[in-house]
């Protein structure tokens, strides 16, 4: 797959706020906190909705499915484990987040704002995987 | 209750820095001592003049306790009555020291700060300044000019035709700094636009020639009250306003264009009204030029033109040091020198040198108001001051 060197990869070190969001991740599931008291979704992950600062939230399953809000090549990488080029994406999901990650499963072309995307899953070793965004395939229903 | 003016009550009376290259055989802290007596030396003041600093502690040696800035104290062997561990320095160190001086608190303080002997072991990456450790960012190989191109590929979704002003603007300024001595890539070039467009791609949109160096070398000011100041060696420079401005931590959450762009127009509107100027009085603009976008960026967020137009703007009215928006007029950090957290220190040296009428060949004639500015809407923090000569 383009653009991924899985040793070498930094790994996300989660604390202990985040690592919900983590272990949905190595079961496939994408999710991002939703305030319980104003309906609010947040990411990245706080101690508290920064809407209305209620400590009462819950990880609520997102559908992965989404749009490119912005997206760059990446051509020369910044450290080991990267193969450029690669792409760096910033994805509006369906509930109305946001989620910077990689693109995959397309050629080295820039990838146009607005395309439709979904999420995948790259797996970096037993404990961590990483979700990143694919083209979406027409009509999966996924 | 107005505020207004106060900052003017302080100057700038002390500029120094040391030699800036690809490596320094020197420390950080080395760098910074040098360029901190070179200061004094400037404003005609000794250590025992200062009695506030904000410099942080690069290190070696020091302890866990902040502030940083106290270790300083220790190493000149002086007894200070304000500290303050400004991030980054130039703008906000600038102004937390006009601050503290204005209302009292400390009388002259030392700015000094900068990087060397810590490139080496970056050989091959990008700096470790550069690289966000964030679990939501790192993993994904997202370094700070991936954050500033994923704001400037929403502009060029938009403007697709400010790509070539892009260019222009970077081979300016970096043919602006070509022909600076004292610069890191002097005698590189000259570029033309379309060379700018040709190098190396490194992340979309930007090439090698749009984005902006990392090397050594340290910078170092010195302000005192204006009365003060009027004793010194060289002619006082005012701080004649100032605005910063913050949206969240940088290179965490990733940025949105939309909300981005403007960030330092509020700054730039602070640092205006609390001297009665606007941005067309403005002779010369040290913007922080990270990369090409964020000078046009920059432009349209303090107020010289609208969203989209600054591609026209500079086309029309030229960035060059003979233009009529001279900008960057030492190369900038695309070209003169980038230092880390200290480098937003030397768009006001070159601001202080301008008004003074010392810059030389790269004099701007005339020049008397100086904006100059640091970070931008990759790092989603900005901020602004605004010097001119005591009169």
């Amino acid at each position: 797959m383009s653009g991924v060197d899985v040793a070498e990869r930094p790994r996300p070190e989660p604390s202990d706020l985040t690592r919900p969001f983590w272990e949905a991740a190595r079961e496939h599931r994408l999710v991002r906190q939703v305030c319980d008291a104003c309906g609010r979704g947040f990411f990245t992950p706080q101690i508290a909705c920064p809407r209305c600062l209620s400590t009462a939230w819950t990880w609520t399953p997102s559908t992965g499915r989404g749009t490119v809000y912005s997206a760059t090549v990446v051509h020369r990488a910044p450290y080991p484990g990267f193969t450029s080029p690669y792409h760096v994406v910033m994805v509006d999901l369906e509930e109305d987040w946001t989620m910077l990650s990689n693109l995959v499963g397309t050629g080295e072309a820039p990838v146009a704002i607005g395309s439709a995307v979904e999420v995948d899953w790259l797996e970096l070793e037993d404990e961590i995987t990483l979700p990143v965004f694919r083209p979406a395939d027409e009509g999966s229903g996924r | 209750m107005s505020f207004r003016g106060r900052l003017a009550d302080v100057a700038i009376v002390g500029v120094g820095s040391t030699q800036q290259a690809r490596r320094l055989g020197t420390t950080s802290l080395h760098a910074s001592l040098e360029a901190a007596k070179a200061a004094l030396a400037d404003a005609g003041l000794t250590k025992d003049d200062v009695d506030g600093i904000a410099a942080r502690w690069p290190g070696p040696g020091g302890t866990v306790f902040q502030p940083g800035s106290a270790d300083w104290a220790g190493l000149l062997g002086i007894h200070v009555d304000w500290i303050g561990d400004s991030y980054p320095q130039g703008v906000p160190a600038v102004l937390d020291a006009a601050a503290a001086i204005s209302a009292g608190l400390c009388e002259t303080v030392l700015i000094t700060g900068g990087q060397a002997g810590v490139m080496e072991a970056e050989a091959g990456k990008v700096a470790k300044y550069t690289r966000p450790a964030n679990e939501f960012v790192e993993p994904y190989g997202s370094f700070t000019s991936t954050q500033f191109a994923l704001v400037a590929q929403r502009y060029l979704h938009r403007f697709p035709e400010a790509r070539g002003a892009m260019a222009e603007v970077a081979a300016t300024i970096r043919n602006t700094g070509s022909a600076n001595p004292e610069a890191v890539m002097h005698g590189r070039g000259p570029y033309t636009a379309q060379d700018v467009l040709d190098a190396p791609k490194v992340v979309d949109p930007f090439t090698r020639l749009d984005l902006c160096l990392a090397n050594e070398g340290a910078a170092a000011l010195v302000l005192t009250t204006v009365e003060r100041a009027r004793a010194c060696r060289a002619a006082p420079v005012v701080v004649l306003g100032g605005g910063m401005e913050w949206m969240r931590q940088q290179y965490v959450d990733p940025p949105r264009y939309e909300e981005v762009r403007t960030v330092g127009a509020k700054a730039a509107r602070r640092a205006f009204s609390m001297c009665g100027l606007g941005p067309e009085d403005v002779d010369a603009f040290q913007l922080y030029d990270v990369n090409s976008y964020e000078v046009l960026r920059q432009f349209e967020a303090v107020g010289l033109c609208g969203e989209g137009e600054a591609g026209e703007l500079v086309r029309e009215r030229g960035i060059g040091v003979d233009g009529g928006l001279p900008t960057c007029t030492d190369g900038g950090v695309l070209s003169f020198s980038h230092i880390g957290w200290g480098a937003p220190t030397l768009k006001i040296i070159e601001g202080v040198r301008q008004i003074r009428g010392e810059a030389g060949h790269r004099q701007v004639e005339g020049a008397e108001v100086v904006l100059a500015a640091g970070a931008g809407a990759g790092a989603q923090y900005h901020n602004v001051v605004l010097l001119g000569p005591d009169r």
